[in-house]
């Protein structure tokens, strides 16, 4: 079934956000730390502020004064299916506030920290170089072992040690046990640096504050138009119902989008005290500083395992670098429920930790936590396989969990809900011809080329927020379905009609989506963690239950009779024993006929509140080229089998994994958000020195979805896409030590661009001259 | 300031512009034309891409005086009669596009691609050829098969008309600002 939205984007009639300007507008510029850390001793705006056409100058102290209130992010996760992250010793997670601008301190360089409005966007970037502030520097540390390292400089006065989470779980005394029985331990520690989401469209905001009716009104492209309410009525100090956010296209999020940005509140505030509507619009460098960031997570892990290759247990330590401020423990929290991986490990412990740094705060970034933890134990049992000389498959095989334990309850508490983690196996190597790979390694030596071969298992979870609403409101024109969910691509408007299309027995056509306007979405959980399709489809065959029931009472009044002689067939409501029948759009006409003051309409609103997770789970193998002379790599086959439970738009759901899959072999080849280790600047600005998937260097994909139905939902469905990216870090690495197993294999970290491919190459002919790679 | 005049889609446009205005920036704000997407400012990501005389130009690093006199064409300006082109056909049926941001300069830069390429193109020639357009959702995978496939179907009566088509005119006189 091919999109609804696609109309409007292919003929340049979308409604992003800078696409909106309100007459009157006048805009918004930030003035942005040069320094890693610095004390704030003062604003000094009165050479700026006689700048033509400048309008106002804010600071932090500004703020203050007008009361506004501190984001508030809710950055610990807290269903009950999550992992309890603490701070040491049980405690209360310490979360610095994160006001609109800052009073104290500039804590990451591109941290806003005053806001110049004028009247045109070249006049307040102007005058924004004009406004003098007076930094004090301060000591300052960036990268993640060095901020919880014992002298590091504390980003927070109340948290001298930056560590805010220190958490263990499992079962210590038995897996020390199992530890001193074993035959074998391997261990590792993992370093998966920092990148950043790269959604095409900038981030913008226009704000718009209505003194007629004491409303705000924000356009902002964003993850969770409701969630934005919420919190700008916070940060303003009004009722929510005083706050409109509008967010209709977004341009992409995966993630950064899902916490709200100061610029948001800011226009919002100014738009008040000029009485003009107030636009941001974020350049792309602005962009890479200050978008919320991904990953960053340090992980130490060991494997105990028994002469046959049983795992017996793991120990896992994980130190998530949270940045400058606490926007979301999610990466660190999924991870944690998924360190055993898709195998059946007895045993495990793990320690998580979270610091502060002075960077850009991370945030849940294209599959969450989940990419870290599949990297971390898929890499170490490709070790464990080469340095005990078992295969590599054979000891994944021996140790997957069975369909038999399904449902799984793994060592640190996850219960996976459904899987057939072999059959993944069987099929993907199948589908990715590993047994023709040997002859392709041969024929790509002859060429000069190394060869490698990726493998990876992962399972991940999906939990995201709880609660969905949806209204279904029947027109004489159609069905229209408002929900709370807020797509940036993911194609909601067509999977969504198609599911509502099936459960009314009516066209896909008829039906609309509605998303993303909180004037006409009142509720709902936004889009995040692949909750989406499984959240909607439930609450919308719940609605559609209800709506049948109000059809037939409607239907029943109208043939003067009673509910239950009406049958619902094929989307008619019809008469037992008799010719009478009326389809919906009929009998909503009828409806609306007989309430001419439109208080009797054919509609339901329902809400639902689902905690269960659902793990995806699948497996994924690739090859690659690498030229010895040039470190160069060309990625030449990438396969995957994804389980996504029951799949409703293959065509989305593969579109989905592909691009997922392409932000995982981006983060594993070229893209980092790199910090000068003298200065604490980000290097990576632009386009220029952030390396992208681009289309000269991914592949054709070979995608396949394994539909193993969820038991947790009505329609059995799990998750698509993030499992794209899920095992992509660790399948690309794995080929890299592969193709690179000759001289070594050396230990390259990610991104593993051909510079460190060629040095390590150097380095070993080096110390090996007589080496078959100096042929 | 200084006055320019242009076509755009068609229409004859003239206006009072600042010096300094970029083309992306007068085709989104003077003229309204939002479909045309400004995403990194320094002529990286193609999510710009119109065509200035028929030549795709990252119209974010042209400055709108270098249009005058100029045909611009717009993603707004390539359905004809309430058909689609068959780029964005293409885009459609092969599910070529996620949040749609880059799609606008996607399917321009495809356009002029399959236009100047008469012979049967290739995937590794359009990955070549589209290097300076990037999109964050798709992985590639499904544009490219969307360029071949709308390649493919604009060939077929191309030939037949002798290679000038119903397209906008391709007269290259006019190269400034293709932008590097």
């Amino acid at each position: 079934m091919r999109r609804k939205e696609d109309e409007r984007l292919i003929t340049g009639r979308g409604q992003f956000t800078d696409d909106f300007n309100l007459p009157d507008q006048v805009w918004a510029v930030m003035v942005r730390s040069p320094h890693p850390h610095a004390r704030i001793n003062g604003v000094d705006s009165v050479a700026a502020a006689s700048m033509p056409g400048v309008l106002g100058i804010y600071s932090g102290a500004d703020c203050v004064a007008d009361g506004l209130g501190e984001i508030p992010h809710n950055p610990v996760p807290s269903t009950q299916y999550d992992v309890k992250l603490t701070a040491r010793g049980g405690g209360k997670v310490f979360i610095g506030s994160h006001t609109l601008l800052p009073t104290d301190k500039a804590r990451y360089v591109g941290e806003a920290v005053a806001m110049v409005v004028a009247a045109t966007q070249d006049q307040a970037q102007t005058a924004a170089e004009a406004v003098a502030v007076d930094f004090e520097p301060l000591r300052w540390v960036a990268e993640t072992a060095a901020a919880s390292a014992p002298d590091a400089p504390s980003v927070w006065d109340e948290l001298p040690d930056n560590i805010l989470v220190d958490s263990s779980f499992g079962n210590v005394e038995a897996t020390d046990a199992a530890f001193a029985r074993a035959k074998h331990v391997v261990s590792m520690t993992h370093v998966i640096g920092r990148v950043t989401g790269v959604p095409l469209e900038p981030r913008a905001a226009l704000g718009w504050y209505d003194a007629k009716t004491d409303r705000y009104t924000i356009y902002a492209g964003s993850g969770g138009a409701v969630r934005q309410k919420q919190e700008f009525a916070r940060v303003l100090g009004v009722e929510p119902a005083q706050v409109r956010i509008v967010s209709l296209d977004v341009g992409g999020n995966f993630g950064t989008r899902n916490r709200a940005y100061v610029e948001f509140g800011l226009v919002a505030w100014a738009s008040r005290k000029l009485g003009r509507p107030v636009k941001f619009r974020a350049e792309r460098s602005e962009s890479f500083l200050t978008d919320y960031q991904g990953r960053d997570l340090i992980s130490e892990v060991s494997l105990a395992i028994d002469a046959d290759g049983r795992f017996l247990a793991i120990r896992a330590s994980n130190l998530s670098n949270v940045g400058s401020r606490c926007v979301s423990l999610s990466p660190l929290s999924k991870g944690s429920g998924l360190i055993t991986g898709s195998y059946d490990i007895p045993y495990a412990t793990l320690r998580s930790r979270a610091t502060y740094s002075n960077t850009m705060p991370t945030q849940a970034y294209r599959s969450s936590g989940r990419p870290e933890v599949t990297f971390a134990i898929e890499r170490l049992i490709d070790k464990a396989a080469r340095v005990l000389g078992f295969d590599r498959l054979d000891l994944r095989r021996r140790n997957l969990v069975p369909p038999s334990k399904m449902p799984y309850q793994n060592a640190v508490g996850s219960t996976y809900d459904s899987g057939e983690y072999e059959r993944n196996m069987d099929r993907l190597l199948k589908l990715g011809d590993w047994d023709g790979a040997e002859a392709r390694r041969q024929e790509a030596r002859q060429r000069g080329m190394l060869f490698g071969l990726g493998f990876a298992n992962y399972v991940e979870s999906s939990i995201g927020s709880p609660r969905e609403r949806a209204d279904l409101i029947v027109k004489p024109q159609g069905v229209e379905v408002v929900i709370g969910t807020q797509p940036a691509g993911q194609g909601h408007e067509t999977s969504f009609a198609q599911v509502t299309a099936d459960l009314l027995g009516i066209g896909f056509e008829q039906v609309k989506i509605v998303l993303g306007d909180t004037d006409i979405v009142s509720a709902g959980g936004g889009t995040h963690s692949g909750r989406s399709m499984r959240h909607a489809s439930t609450v919308i065959s719940l609605a559609a239950v209800d709506l049948i029931e109000k059809g037939k009472q409607h239907a029943a009044e109208l043939f003067e009779t009673t509910a239950d002689k009406i049958d619902f067939v094929d989307g008619s409501f019809r008469i037992a024993a008799s010719n009478h029948s009326v389809d919906w759009f009929e009998l909503a006409g009828l409806v609306e006929k007989a309430s001419p003051d439109g208080s009797n309409r054919l509609w339901v609103r329902r809400d639902n509140e689902m905690h269960t997770p659902v793990f995806p789970n699948g497996a994924c193998m690739c090859e690659i080229e690498i030229d010895p002379e040039t470190g160069g790599l060309e990625i030449t086959r990438y396969s995957t089998v994804d389980d996504v439970g029951r799949c409703i738009n293959p065509l989305i759901v593969h579109g989905q994994t592909h691009g997922g899959i392409a932000q995982g072999v981006g983060q594993a080849l070229w893209e980092s958000c790199y910090i000068d280790p003298d200065s604490g600047q980000p290097l990576n600005g632009s386009f220029s020195d952030y390396g992208m998937p681009r289309f000269d260097n991914m592949p054709f994909f070979k995608t396949e979805i394994a539909e193993v139905i969820s038991p947790t939902n009505p329609l059995g469905i799990k998750a698509g896409g993030e499992g794209g990216t899920t095992p992509a870090l660790a399948v690309i690495m794995s080929a890299v030590e592969d193709a690179l197993a000759e001289f070594g294999p050396p230990e390259i970290t990610m991104p593993a661009t051909p510079l460190k491919i060629w040095t390590a190459i150097q380095q070993a002919r080096q110390l090996n001259p007589t080496g078959r790679g100096n042929a | 300031m200084l006055t320019v005049s242009m076509t755009v889609n068609g229409n004859p446009v003239t206006s009072e512009i600042e010096d300094q205005l970029l083309l992306a920036r007068f085709l989104r704000d003077t003229l309204g034309l939002t479909g045309t997407h400004v995403g990194c400012d320094t002529t990286h990501c193609g999510c710009c891409v119109v065509h200035l005389n028929g030549v795709s130009v990252k119209s974010c690093t042209v400055l709108a005086a270098q249009a005058n006199g100029a045909a611009v064409t717009t993603i707004e300006g390539v359905a004809r009669n309430g058909e689609l082109h068959p780029v964005q056909r293409a885009f459609h049926e092969c599910h070529a596009l996620q949040c749609g941001f880059c799609t606008p300069g996607m399917i321009m830069a495809a356009i002029e691609l399959i236009e100047t390429h008469p012979e049967t193109l290739t995937a590794e020639t359009v990955r070549d050829e589209m290097e300076g357009n990037l999109c964050r959702c798709t992985g590639y995978h499904n544009i490219v098969k969307a360029i071949l496939q709308a390649a493919e179907e604009m060939r077929a009566p191309q030939s037949a008309r002798a290679g000038g088509g119903t397209r906008e005119p391709t007269t290259p006189e006019l190269t400034t600002g293709e932008g590097g």
